[in-house]
């Protein structure tokens, strides 16, 4: 049996493969579409939005979904840290890494949504906020979030690959890490708070949305429930990202690990939907999830994802690891319909208003999800990331130092000692 | 996966409480916080202050509209927009308020093509506009006298959020080219200012029937309110929109069928902006955040030097380097 006990880079694959290539391509094409957006705005060739749809999958699914996939880095670092579940450390990295790549190539789709992104420089001028908004709320604290607590929390995977392969610069890496291990509690601490704030504000949004929301999803509560959605989200992520590396590098498992993070996804997705019913009872709206059709319909695929998924991992079946990989993909699957719902799927315009997106405006929307997963497979087999026990290292270590000479993995001793 | 009563309380505690305390900061402690603060839509619009004896506003009476469109060419006119030809190239008929279009006339037909009327759509004016709560920096305001809601550019960044929280979709996006705008009816407060001698909008000005009127809102729902005391039962319920409705507008409607099916969506009778104000309390003085800042870094203070007490003898043993 495996025992997670350190991050390891995933080594001897090469970075360049030919799916990194088809990922560039992707991009580029992206990249391309995106340069044209800017110049031609948002017309009917590059998007699908109309003033009744006046939101597309841009904000809709890069930020308003994928963020909630990216909320790893809060909802496991939480449990970590503040609630001091030592088991979560060894997968923090990952979560980390999966947060930070979210929350930019969400950032980067914001500023390429909206229409007049010069104006975004009254942001850094407090007293010019309408702090009723609570997109301004998303804008100040996401991007602070992003630039600030959740950059630095992955830096020290940095500053570790600048000390083993960058020797001369070792000493200026290692006083950065030991100034960011005095700050570290009070970083942590702006890294939840800010997420708690914005991930919540992204449901406030839709409150503003009035009755356009159907009544099912449309509730005073939609931000208590939307930041909710994004912590289980957040580990479904993390632990979908540990099953693909199972299965492309053959990375081992820690079953201990695995079941504290079932245990978590199944305890807030019941949690979730339990406190869900509970708001659609109170306002008494339960009629609606039976007699609206395919209101009803959508209300119960969201339910049946989530809630089937969390029962399959609580029971022995869960443990397998492919079922687990089923579970958390239909959960993930679930929560991510969940969190598109009030602003697409269960969004009703006006009569006859429809919205899909155009050919560009989903390439780009890829687009930006690739840069991600490029990101997301170079940091992996460059950085300690992935979780792997003391012997993985060890054997990393011989690896490395066989083909790079000079390189010293194992034996440290800190130069105070 | 067996586990004990204490152990599935456990967990459902550590996952469960912070996303618990998350909610508490966003959305509301709701009979508490609504006890404490009922007047909180007064600060939540301060505009609400805006008398009603200056607030300016229209009365659309559409009993009295012949649907000539004289409006929509006038209203191109003062605001200086290019007719939206593009249905047929001849005819202004464009099917929705758009960006060359601030106001529209539209028939409506019942079923079975026995009833109709024609009605106007321009910007209402809301009191407590869920336009400007949306919106970021300011990029729509509502001017302090007149209560007359208008664009700003320079503090728009074009997020399109004012089209999702205005409850009757007034405001338009220009879809095309680098530099877009918002464009909706500001009750041609440019027109007027550019030219003096122009003393009241241009719909109001050229409506052959004087179907539109124009005045402050005092003054035209009083004259409202006459019309439906003079004719009980003419008027759709004997209630004139926009009194109450999303908080109070300053455009008020009259019609003989149903103001559902003339655009007017019954939308109740708190504003759009009200909605929030509960998540607002949860930021009151950013007392909640701040408190539970500072839990969060206590107690992860306590366990990470824990942690890192840990990473230092199990590097003793190993010989790696400790990893944070
Ligand atoms: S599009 Fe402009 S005016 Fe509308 S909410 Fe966004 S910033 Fe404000
Ligand atoms: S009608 Fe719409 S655009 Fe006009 S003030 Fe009200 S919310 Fe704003
Ligand atoms: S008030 Fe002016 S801008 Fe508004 S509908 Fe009338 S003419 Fe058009």
């Amino acid at each position: 049996m495996t025992r997670w006990e350190r991050s390891v880079p995933v080594y001897g694959v090469p970075v360049l493969t030919r799916g990194f290539w088809a990922l560039c391509a992707l991009i580029a094409v992206g990249l391309v579409l995106t340069g044209y957006r800017e110049v031609a705005g948002l017309t009917a060739g590059i998007s699908g939005m109309t003033d009744p749809f006046a939101w597309g999958l841009w904000k809709t699914f890069n930020v308003m979904v994928l963020t909630g996939l990216g909320s790893g880095g809060f909802a496991v670092g939480i449990a970590a840290w503040v609630f001091n579940n030592k088991k979560l450390h060894s997968v923090m990295r990952v979560a980390l890494l999966t947060s930070c790549l979210a929350y930019w190539t969400g950032l980067c789709m914001l500023g390429i949504d909206v229409g007049r992104p010069w104006n975004f420089y009254w942001v850094v001028l407090p007293w010019q906020w309408n702090l009723h908004s609570p997109l301004l709320e998303i804008a100040v604290c996401m991007s602070l979030y992003a630039s600030v607590p959740l950059f630095l929390e992955n830096l020290p995977p940095i500053f570790e690959y600048i000390i083993y392969e960058f020797p001369k610069w070792r000493s200026i890496a290692e006083t950065c890490e030991s100034v960011m291990a005095k700050v570290y509690p009070f970083i942590i601490g702006l890294a939840y708070i800010l997420p708690m704030m914005h991930q919540s504000s992204l449901g406030a949004l839709m409150v503003l949305g009035g009755k356009r929301v159907h009544t099912l999803w449309q509730t005073p509560c939609l931000p208590l429930i939307y930041v909710w959605a994004a912590a289980y989200l957040g580990y479904n992520c993390v632990t979908l990202c540990i099953l693909l590396a199972k299965l492309a590098w053959k990375r081992d498992v820690d079953p201990v690990v695995m079941a504290e993070l079932n245990k978590l996804t199944v305890w807030l997705v019941y949690s979730w939907t339990a406190f869900r019913f509970l708001d659609i009872i109170v306002r008494g709206k339960f009629l609606h999830a039976f007699t609206d059709g395919y209101f009803s319909i959508l209300f119960w695929v969201e339910t049946a994802l989530t809630l089937g998924s969390a029962y399959v991992l609580s029971t022995e079946k869960g443990k397998k690891l492919s079922t687990m990989f089923n579970a958390h993909l239909l959960c993930a699957v679930g929560g991510m319909i969940y969190r598109f719902s009030p602003t697409t799927l269960a969004f009703s315009a006006k009569e006859n208003a429809f919205y899909f997106p155009a050919a560009a405006e989903l390439i780009v929307c890829l687009t930006f999800i690739a840069i991600a997963v490029l990101g997301y497979l170079v940091a992996v087999k460059k950085l300690a990331i992935l979780p792997g026990s003391n012997e993985d290292w060890m054997k990393m270590a011989k690896y490395e130092e066989s083909i790079k000479p000079g390189i010293q993995l194992t034996g440290y001793a800190p130069a105070d000692h | 996966m067996a586990m004990t009563r204490r152990e599935a309380f456990k967990t459902l505690a550590k996952g469960t409480l912070p996303v618990l305390a998350a909610g508490c900061v966003s959305t509301a402690l709701p009979t508490a916080a609504r006890a404490a603060d009922d007047n909180e839509l007064e600060s939540n619009s301060k505009y609400r202050k805006v008398d009603e004896a200056h607030a300016l506003g229209l009365l659309y009476d559409a009993t009295k509209c012949v649907g000539c469109k004289s409006c929509m060419v006038k209203c191109s006119e003062y605001n200086e927009l290019k007719p939206d030809t593009r249905v047929d190239g001849i005819h202004q008929a464009p099917p929705s308020l758009n960006y060359f279009t601030k106001n529209l006339i539209k028939l409506y037909r019942s079923d079975d093509g026995s009833d109709h009327s024609y009605f106007k759509q321009q910007c209402m004016h809301c009191i407590d506009p869920g336009c400007m709560n949306a919106c970021m920096f300011g990029g729509l305001r509502k001017d302090e006298e007149t209560g007359v809601v208008w664009w700003y550019g320079p503090k728009c960044v074009g997020c399109r959020y004012c089209q999702i929280a205005c409850p009757f979709h007034i405001p338009a996006f220009q879809w095309d080219g680098f530099n877009p705008k918002i464009v909706k009816c500001e009750l041609c407060r440019t027109p007027m200012q550019k030219d003096p001698s122009k003393k009241e909008p241009g719909c109001t000005k050229v409506c052959p029937t004087n179907a539109v009127i124009y005045g402050t809102r005092k003054d035209l729902l009083a004259e409202a309110k006459r019309r439906v005391a003079a004719a009980p039962g003419k008027y759709y319920q004997d209630k004139v929109y926009g009194e109450h409705d999303a908080g109070g507008t300053q455009v008020l409607y009259l019609s003989r069928v149903g103001y559902d099916k003339i655009g007017l969506p019954d939308v109740g009778e708190a504003s759009i902006p009200s909605t929030l104000k509960y998540s607002h309390m949860a930021y009151k003085w950013m007392v909640l955040p701040l408190l539970l800042y500072g839990t969060m870094v206590a107690l992860a203070s306590k366990n990470f030097a824990h942690h890192s007490h840990h990473l230092v003898e199990e590097q003793k043993e190993t010989g790696l380097r400790p990893q944070l």
